[in-house]
């Protein structure tokens, strides 16, 4: 880990030379900040002002995510996951592509869930004007909320009847795209690569257990689900299946998940009735 | 832009047919462009690549039941010439190549080919799959340079991922599924070249004129070199890295 | 957090007008029973958050601060559970506080003396202030609280007075989300009732400024103590929440017993509490909390007695009843500004209002009871036969809490309060009276001021240097000895450092 972490800011060393406007991770200064403190947010018919989430910010915030939104704050050392850097612009939770900014809405939803397995609680304390004057704060960290346009959300279609056909469709397309991998056969996070997984920043990471009673990080609506696997948690070792997994058949797998999950769901008893073995993860892989 | 019309007129006094062929068209390889040619060697032993265990993902493992993957770190040949190293313009100050060509990532054996690829900044590059086990494609780019950090699965079949990078940069790649897989996307502005198995490289399309030509190694890091190219003429820059 | 050391009991002897000097001063050492505030670090520590997360000023919870309180002290994810403390995580915090103070009480009647031919002899009595300032010290916490389990929590608080003498000011265990809804909690032990102004967690430490009058006023010579709201009580708690907290419901059965222990006072009779509120968002303002309590219950008036008049303990019979119902707003007027308004209305049985209910005197936590029958001490007692003074009647009166907050930054908070206890109708004032008392005898009105800053902000612990300033006046309470006027006024400020660990 500790090498890798070397050669790559090395490797950043030499990329300096080659890239002009290049600055090292997180290192923007107050007086960046200041300069877009103007920022605004915009979630159905609330604006948010980020100067005015100031106080809130030191209240709640500053002890994790740092004065400067880098994520340093004091408790830093003692949290795992680390709080997020706000100044990489990278979030998990987004309702857009991998690689894309999130839309203003995404925040002020991550504010509100918080994030299971993590330090993050529920902020839904705040009222929904506070919590877009923080998605404003929030963005003005980051020098990319200045230049660059958010993604556009993903499309979701209408979620369908759960049938047996489609949990067995949903162990199919599990199979296919090897989710088990990391996930395991049984969603028990148990793969056989789960122990070797890291984060964008080499920290060691964590595949979501499915079977253990926690909620998937961004959501455990059933949209939310399909939402995580097809836009994938940027920064972590989970990608976007948007390429490889139709709409219909993302359905399908959001229903198959369900019966990894400890909670009570039709799926889990309709998967119980059709007495569903776990994927064979030795059997030849279908191609798409 | 501009840089590369000034550096034209500079030249339209020598010669003013190129001149005008330069500013028409800057893609066409004019008949006053040079190149630079080379190879890169390694003085001394090439430090041992360990072998790498694929047991966990048994197709891996099987595609390689025969002839064991290593870590390519550093990859000589016999006669010492280093395969992938990238070389390439850096005082550059011309615009990107924009080159119609769509370099190829590929994803075979649980292995990256290339280990090393280089690429213009904005040019489109593809990402493929020969594998019947699935990955995923993670390049880690710093954020702050405009280069923004996307992970795609791809599963066997998966149709190729098309993509480009806004800035230079150098950008690790891994797949977190098989967190042996380790290779690089070096963006770079300008012409650039990457090593054969000999070691040896050629940049096309060089304007003439004075240039730094840096040579970049995922472990030796960087040597720069100055080289005068001449219109129509190939100008010559070896390396020698020394073997740590 | 106390500063002094107190008997909570009042023991108002109504007919005995020279004990109304007693009386006197015992209102503000009554009133001053408050018992210590919750702050934990141990909480910032496990979670990495700062006090000012959850605390508007330690020890004063804001509305996330009670969210996590309601959700049995958890932020509602994985990391509630014990597994993921860190092994050295001990949940433990200690809480006292160094000060100086001055106290200056008017009206105390005190002993005189002239000398006769050199020997001190007493002359009677006169009326003086006595004024009292020094170094001095509060009691001392140990807060220890945490998850046993997913959803399963405890808070134990042993707390001792200046001396060192110890007793457990809350003990409970709850049970929270139960079949996974926040609308089924429970916890059963000695804990605060659900009072959203908590007097726990007051931001003021003086005698009087410490407490809530609202939450403690007993008419003078009036003998039903269980009625304190502020007070920690002996029961089991019901509370139902939203997901967001915005809705809150809560019903409690407690002994009538004030919190003591050992059943001495408060066998065979219960009291509820019943609190309800609803907050809104109101956008920049923030979110607005509105909410209404009640408490309403029977309290023993008849202890069986033995050896010719002293009373049993554990033997209450003859249960009167007795009720308190009120208001609470709390409003936001942005980051810096707020404003909390508890109004309350009170009544009595009308033998509480002749003295009657406490016949058990006790130290406040079960200890001592009465071993002498009056007049050598003990409060009346209804035995069999008893009846009424001709003109009691049920006392009844209104308070009115305000409490503004001026919160400069997480670290300075500027507090401002007014109360006042009016009697609307007095336990002697019935028709035929031979004893009538003014109208507003025994009415109180307080003012408190104050600031704690909070030179530091950590997840690690808290300290606040803190300044107040209290006055209080009490109306005809004081000894009459001829004055035209026997109201009390009695003033206190007080410095300190108030930190925890």
């Amino acid at each position: 880990m500790r090498t890798r972490l070397r050669k790559w800011s090395l490797l950043l060393g030499a990329a300096a030379v080659l890239a002009l406007p290049l600055t090292s991770w997180a290192q923007l200064t107050q007086y960046d900040l200041e300069t877009r403190i103007g920022m605004e947010s915009h979630v159905g018919n609330i604006t948010g002002h980020a100067k005015d989430a100031k106080g809130d910010y030191r209240r709640y915030c500053v002890v994790c995510h740092g004065t400067l939104g880098d994520g340093n704050g004091e408790s830093f050392p003692w949290v795992d996951p680390k709080p997020r850097d706000f100044q990489l612009g990278i979030f998990k939770c987004r309702s857009t592509p991998t690689g894309t900014l999130p839309v203003d809405q995404d925040l002020f939803d991550t504010i509100a869930r918080g994030m299971d397995r993590s330090n993050m609680p529920q902020w839904s304390t705040f009222t929904k004007q506070e919590r877009a004057d923080l998605v404003a704060w929030v963005k003005h960290f980051s020098p990319r909320w200045t230049g660059e346009k958010p993604g556009t959300p993903i499309t979701i279609p209408p979620e369908p009847e759960v049938t047996p056909e489609r949990i067995k469709a949903g162990r199919d397309v599990f199979a296919r795209v090897q989710c088990w991998k990391c996930h395991g056969v049984q969603g028990m996070a148990n793969g056989p690569s789960a122990a070797t997984l890291t984060d964008d920043l080499g920290r060691t990471i964590q595949p979501f257990n499915f079977t253990d009673g926690s909620r998937p990080k961004c959501g455990d609506t059933d949209r939310d689900i399909y939402r995580i696997f097809m836009t994938g948690l940027d920064g972590t070792p989970m990608p976007s299946f948007a390429d490889n997994i139709k709409p219909d058949e993302a359905w399908d797998l959001v229903f198959y998940l369900r019966t990894f999950m400890s909670q009570p769901s039709k799926e889990k008893a309709m998967a119980k009735q059709l007495a569903l073995k776990p994927v064979d993860p030795n059997a030849p892989v279908a191609q798409q | 832009m501009r840089n590369r019309q000034n550096w034209a007129v500079a030249l339209s006094a020598i010669v003013l047919v190129c001149c005008g062929a330069l500013l028409l068209s800057q893609k066409v390889n004019a008949a006053g462009e040079g190149k630079i040619t080379g190879t890169v060697k390694l003085d001394g032993t090439a430090p041992h690549m360990k072998g790498i265990d694929m047991s966990k993902d048994p197709y891996c493992a099987k595609a390689h039941a025969t002839d064991p993957a290593h870590l390519e770190q550093v990859v000589a040949g016999a006669n010492g010439g280093l395969e992938n190293v990238v070389l390439y313009i850096s005082n550059w100050s011309g615009s990107a190549q924009a080159s119609t060509a769509v370099p190829v990532f590929d994803q075979k054996n649980c292995v990256y080919t290339p280990h090393v690829l280089a690429m213009d900044a904005g040019q489109t590059f593809k990402v493929i799959t020969s594998d019947q086990t699935t990955h995923n494609i993670h390049p880690l780019p710093n954020p702050m340079t405009g280069n923004i950090p996307w992970n795609q699965s791809q599963p066997p079949g998966a149709a190729p991922v098309e993509k480009s990078w806004k800035a230079a940069e150098v950008i690790p790649v891994q797949c977190n599924i098989h967190p042996w897989m380790h290779g690089w996307f070096v963006v770079v502005k300008g012409p650039y070249a990457t090593t054969d198995d000999k070691g040896s490289y050629t940049i096309d399309n060089v304007p003439p004129g004075n240039y730094t030509v840096t040579a970049w190694q995922e472990t030796y890091n960087t040597m720069t070199q100055k080289v005068t190219v001449a219109a129509g003429a190939s100008a010559t820059a070896d390396f020698t890295f020394k073997a740590k | 957090m106390r500063v002094f050391k107190c008997s909570r009991r009042s023991q108002v002897f109504r007919s005995a007008t020279s004990l109304l000097s007693l009386a006197l001063f015992l209102v503000p050492v009554v009133l001053t029973c408050s018992q210590p505030a919750n702050a934990l670090p141990a909480f910032a520590r496990k979670y990495g958050l700062r006090c000012s997360a959850c605390h508007e000023s330690w020890p004063m919870l804001n509305y996330f601060g009670q969210k996590f309180k309601d959700n049995g002290y958890q932020i509602m994810n994985d990391r509630d559970a014990p597994i993921w403390q860190n092994p050295g995580y001990w949940p433990v915090v200690f809480r006292i506080t160094p000060i100086w103070h001055r106290v200056s009480t008017g009206k105390v009647e005190v002993d005189t003396y002239s000398s006769v031919g050199g020997v001190p002899t007493p002359t009677g009595s006169a009326v003086q202030r006595i004024s009292s300032s020094g170094f001095d010290l509060s009691g001392l916490d140990f807060h220890t609280a945490g998850t046993l389990e997913k959803n399963i929590s405890f808070y134990l608080l042993p707390s001792s007075d200046p001396t060192g003498a110890f007793h457990f000011e809350q003990v409970f265990v709850r049970f929270d989300n139960i079949a996974r809804s926040p609308w089924l909690n429970f916890k059963l032990g000695r804990f605060e009732l659900d009072n959203l102004l908590s007097e726990k967690r007051i931001l003021t430490l003086t005698g009087n400024g410490g407490v809530y009058q609202t939450y403690h006023f007993i008419p003078q010579g009036d003998g039903n103590i269980f009625g304190q709201i502020g007070d920690n009580q002996l029961g089991i708690e019901y509370l139902g929440h939203s997901v967001n907290d915005r809705s809150r419901i809560s019903a409690s059965l407690v002994s009538s017993s004030d919190g003591n222990v050992n059943l001495s006072t408060g066998a065979n009779s219960y009291s509820g509490f019943f609190a309800g509120s609803q907050a809104f968002d109101t956008g920049r303002l923030g979110v607005q909390r509105i909410g209404f309590y009640a408490m309403a219950g029977e309290a023993a008036t008849y202890y069986l007695t033995t050896g010719g008049g002293i009373p049993i303990a554990g033997s209450g019979i003859g249960n009167k009843s007795y009720s308190r119902e009120g208001f609470v707003g709390q409003f936001y007027f942005g980051q810096h500004l707020d404003l909390t308004v508890v109004t309350q209305h009170g009544s009595d049985n009308v033998w509480f209002g002749q003295g009657y209910g406490n016949a058990i005197a006790t130290d406040g936590n079960g200890g001592t009871t009465c071993t002498a029958p009056i007049p050598n001490g003990c409060p009346p007692n209804n035995v069999p036969g008893t009846v009424l003074p001709v003109g009691a009647q049920a006392p009844s009166w209104n308070g009115v809490t305000f409490e503004g907050h001026y919160v400069y930054s997480p670290q300075l908070i500027f507090i401002g309060r007014y109360e006042a206890e009016k009697m609307s109708q007095q336990a002697n004032n019935g028709p035929g009276s031979l004893d009538p008392v003014a109208s507003n005898f025994g009415n109180i009105s307080t003012y408190t001021i104050g600031f704690r800053y909070n030179p530091f902000m950590t997840s690690r612990a808290g300290l606040a240097w803190h300044n107040e300033y209290n006055w209080l006046h009490q109306d005809g309470t004081g000894p009459s000895l001829g004055l035209a006027s026997a109201n009390v006024n009695t003033g206190e400020i007080l410095i300190g450092l108030d930190f925890d660990f």
